[in-house]
């Protein structure tokens, strides 16, 4: 662990502590991020189930196909609810309290952030159960693992992209482009079929998208077998976006006092 | 005479209203155009393979077939917003000063749902023009747009009946706001996106059935192949359908809302 | 060494506008300053500035002898914080919130444990300790946010508005706390819109008025400038000359107002009794008297031209607000809190 956040981590917990409040203690407050990656991943494989026909997914099940873009999507939702719930705490003056603190700015943060890491587990729970019941198939304890990783790691790039909107707009108002934000780098991947089925603008987006990169990692134990090959882009990935992203955030949480 | 002229000047002034009120509020606006139009492009670049498979209908492209899907859902999440508005301002206790005003009660309901008919017809137009720029055929020329339009500005009235109707009986926010992801389970257990005979049971049973499926093929007809009597009537009589059940529950709501102060 | 100075501090927001424009003042240790002006003066503004929530465009300010902002961090580890909207979270418990304001300060566990059972016991709110702030009131919000600011022991504590929108009893007990926490050596700043607050609570006042200062002193001396304390008195009827010719020989006499004999008394109140005296000596009866003595209300007129003086809520505090004044806090303006 890196010392500085050894030194602060009390400070990172309690701030982590505190943002899961949102969902421990309001009744049904973590419902709406369950339900619309569910939905979605229930909705598409009803949908476009016979997509498969066409070839090259690597599984005749599209749901096996399709989970790893649900579990992302869940990431994508916990990571700009919390940029929202960044927003709505500076309009409330909340921030103002943590920001007069003694604590850094890096540690506010932190403790933001690394909170929807936690909170997207909840969502990945749940699609997997449904997944599981409808017949994804089982990725082996390490496709699991990945799929975890990048989960968490998604939701942590995601919560500073949301954050860093949220200090920047400071208002809860910046909601949708957060989101859409999210959705566009989860959607504009592989994620409905694999890339020799995209057509035109998306094929060249979805290789260019670093969430492609992420999907593909997670994705993998769900289609078969785990590789280095499809792993190690996923995970660079991620913490290049994380490192952007924080950065972003971080010049934003800086910028605060101008 | 003069009650109705004023009422219609009532509901005209509320309408414009909550069409200002949607643009300048970024959370209402979104889901109406930038959400399906995101939705539209990734499933058009995502599963436009489709077209290949055998049971597929024969269309010029995705986008043709995916059109009527993305004006439907924004017409449903106009009908949303518009709940979601009303509720707020219920909350807020704007509409108690409506309440307290000369004018018919139902003129209040009615103003919101013609905002929410001009939003739908914004949205459909702005669909028409996105598919006109990416190529798509209208098969059916100026009088088939005249007719989508038409039926995506009605429809946007029925869905918005149905909002308002929550709205009116909870009088909260995110009551209404929490139906969201039901828009989409009617949306996939629609043919909005998909032909019924290419989904997954039981979803394309559901599919076959779902009075929304009519609607969605009403406006999909003029793009990629041609307008039905029976077709228009099933899309005609499903949104009335839609509507009378919005409207009789906004009716009972409101008069609820009025007996319990 | 002061526990605040400032010097020509300045804060303009985009557009131009000038919230504050270039404030010099300086506060002593242990001393309670009262920053008193209305909506939009450039109070919150200044206070988010010492606070370091808020960069100066102009001006320099030095708090517990850190610089805000070249040596910002050593700022907030010396201050304590109690904003004006008690911006407090509902889902927490008052533990929970404490507990979390002393891990920032970097309290050990049991510390911030042990600090979190004295302080909440302190400001009366031990009974709710474990109950969401959520289902708190007001006046316990504001208490628990006054509570939360003194987890570490600021050297400089900043209360902005601190009694905004509370009732006459809650007002009463955070005047009380804050006047024993300024006992045991804190130094104490705060906003006010209040002339009682100001009046009550402060060593020293500071008007504001449209982003500068346009007086200092301690209350009895921003009153003095103004105008000596002087007798109302209300005389039965025909004898209002005689009175006169009495008052004349005990002080300046001023010109009658509605029937009542005014005299002005050098002394103040220790002059009333022989005023009462001759008159009854002389045979006059006296109906009514009354002292008035002027407020701060009255320096702020005489500064100004305006009345801060008169909202209706009993406690002073509206203004005949200048244009463009609501908006003078530019990002934040000030409003009165949910009571």
């Amino acid at each position: 662990m890196n010392p500085a956040l050894a030194i602060h981590w009390p400070m990172v917990a309690v701030l982590v502590r505190r943002a899961m409040n949102e969902i421990l203690r309001v009744p049904g407050a973590a419902i709406p991020g369950v339900l619309a990656p569910t939905i979605f991943f229930l909705g598409l494989t009803a949908v476009f189930g016979e997509l498969t026909e066409l070839g090259g997914f690597g599984t005749e099940d599209y749901q096996s196909f399709i989970i790893g873009v649900s579990l992302l999507q869940g990431s994508g939702f916990t990571g700009a609810a919390t940029g929202v719930n960044l927003a709505r705490d500076i309009e409330a003056g909340w921030f103002d309290r943590l920001l007069a603190s003694p604590a850094p700015r890096p540690v506010i943060l932190a403790g933001t952030v690394l909170s929807a890491a936690l909170r997207a587990l909840i969502p990945a729970a749940v699609l997997l159960t449904v997944g599981f019941a409808i017949g994804v198939s089982w990725p082996g304890f390490d496709g699991l693992a990945l799929a975890i990783i990048g989960v968490m790691g998604l939701a942590t790039a995601a919560a500073c992209w949301g954050c860093a909107l949220a200090l920047r707009f400071r208002t809860q108002s910046a909601a949708p482009l957060m989101q859409a934000g999210m959705f566009v780098l989860v959607l504009c991947t592989t994620s409905y079929a694999p890339r020799e089925h995209l057509q035109g603008w998306l094929h060249t987006v979805a290789t260019i998208n670093p969430v492609t990169q992420v999907l593909e990692m997670v994705r993998q134990g769900f289609l078969g077998t785990v590789t280095w090959h499809e792993t190690w882009p996923g995970l660079v990935t991620i913490v290049a976006l994380v490192a952007v992203l924080a950065a972003f955030a971080l010049r934003g949480i800086r910028r605060m006092a101008d | 005479m003069a009650g109705l002229v004023a009422n219609a000047r009532v509901v005209a002034s509320l309408g414009a209203r909550s069409v200002r009120q949607t643009f300048r509020r970024p959370q209402l606006a979104a889901p109406i155009v930038v959400f399906p139009s995101l939705l539209l492009a990734v499933q058009t670049g995502g599963a436009g393979g489709a077209v290949n498979l055998p049971q597929f209908p024969e269309v010029n492209g995705f986008l043709d077939f995916m059109l009527a899907g993305a004006m439907i859902q924004s017409c449903l999440l106009a009908g949303n917003s518009g709940g979601i508005a009303l509720a707020v301002d219920l909350e807020m206790g704007f509409t108690d000063r409506l309440f307290a005003a000369p004018i018919s009660r139902y003129a209040i309901v009615l103003g919101r749902l013609a905002g929410t008919a001009a939003l739908g017809a914004i949205s459909a137009v702005y669909y028409v023009v996105i598919g006109l720029v990416f190529g798509v055929t209208y098969e059916e020329g100026v009088g088939g747009v005249v007719l989508m339009v038409l039926w995506v500005t009605l429809a946007a009235v029925a869905f918005g009946s149905i909002a308002a109707a929550i709205a009116l009986r909870a009088g909260r926010a995110s009551v209404v706001q929490g139906m969201f992801p039901m828009i989409f389970v009617i949306l996939f257990l629609s043919t909005a996106f998909f032909p019924a005979e290419l989904m997954q049971e039981p979803a394309a049973t559901v599919a076959e059935y779902n009075p929304l499926s009519f609607v969605v093929a009403g406006v999909r007809d003029p793009v990629v192949s041609v307008v039905t009597g029976e077709g228009a009537l099933k899309a005609f009589a499903s949104i009335v359908g839609f509507a009378a059940l919005g409207l009789g529950l906004s009716a009972l709501a409101m008069r609820r809302r009025l007996r319990l102060g | 060494m002061a526990a605040i100075e400032v010097r020509g501090l300045e804060r303009a927001f985009q557009g131009g506008v000038k919230a504050v424009r270039g404030v010099d003042l300086e506060v002593a240790e242990g001393e309670i300053y009262a920053f008193l002006g209305p909506n939009g003066a450039g109070k919150t503004t200044t206070v988010r500035m010492l606070t370091t929530l808020l960069r100066p465009t102009g001006g320099t300010a030095r708090v517990a002898g850190h610089d805000i902002v070249r040596e910002a961090p050593a700022v907030r580890r010396a201050i304590g914080v109690a904003l004006q909207e008690a911006a407090l979270d509902p889902l927490m418990t008052g533990r929970e919130l404490i507990h979390l304001q002393a891990t920032l300060h970097r309290l050990p566990r049991a510390e911030a444990r042990a600090k979190a059972d004295e302080l909440l016991a302190r400001v009366g709110l031990e009974h709710a300790a474990d109950r969401r702030v959520g289902t708190y009131s007001g006046g316990m919000r504001r208490r628990l946010d006054l509570a939360s600011a003194l987890v570490h022991e600021p050297r400089v504590l900043f209360l902005d508005e601190p009694t905004t929108g509370l009732d006459p009893v809650s007002r009463k007990a955070i005047w009380d706390e804050v006047r024993a926490l300024n006992r045991s050596g804190t130094t104490v700043f705060l906003t006010t819109q209040y002339l009682e607050e100001a009046d009550q609570l402060a060593d020293r006042v500071g008007i504001i008025a449209q982003g500068r200062i346009v007086a200092e002193g301690t209350p009895s001396e921003l009153k003095a400038q103004v105008g000596k304390p002087h007798l109302e008195i209300s005389i039965a009827d025909g004898e209002l000359e005689r009175a006169r010719e009495v008052v004349a020989r005990l002080g300046h006499e001023l010109p009658p107002k509605d029937g009542l004999v005014l005299v002005e008394l050098e002394g103040g109140a220790a002059q009333v009794a022989p005023v009462v005296r001759a008159l009854d000596e002389a045979g006059i009866a006296v109906e009514s008297l009354q002292l008035v003595e002027p407020t701060l209300d009255d320096v702020f007129v005489a500064k100004t031209g305006r009345h801060l003086e008169g909202n209706g809520d009993g406690s002073g505090a509206s203004v005949e607000a200048a244009p463009g004044d609501s908006s003078e806090d530019g990002a934040r303006p000030e409003q009165p809190a949910e009571a």
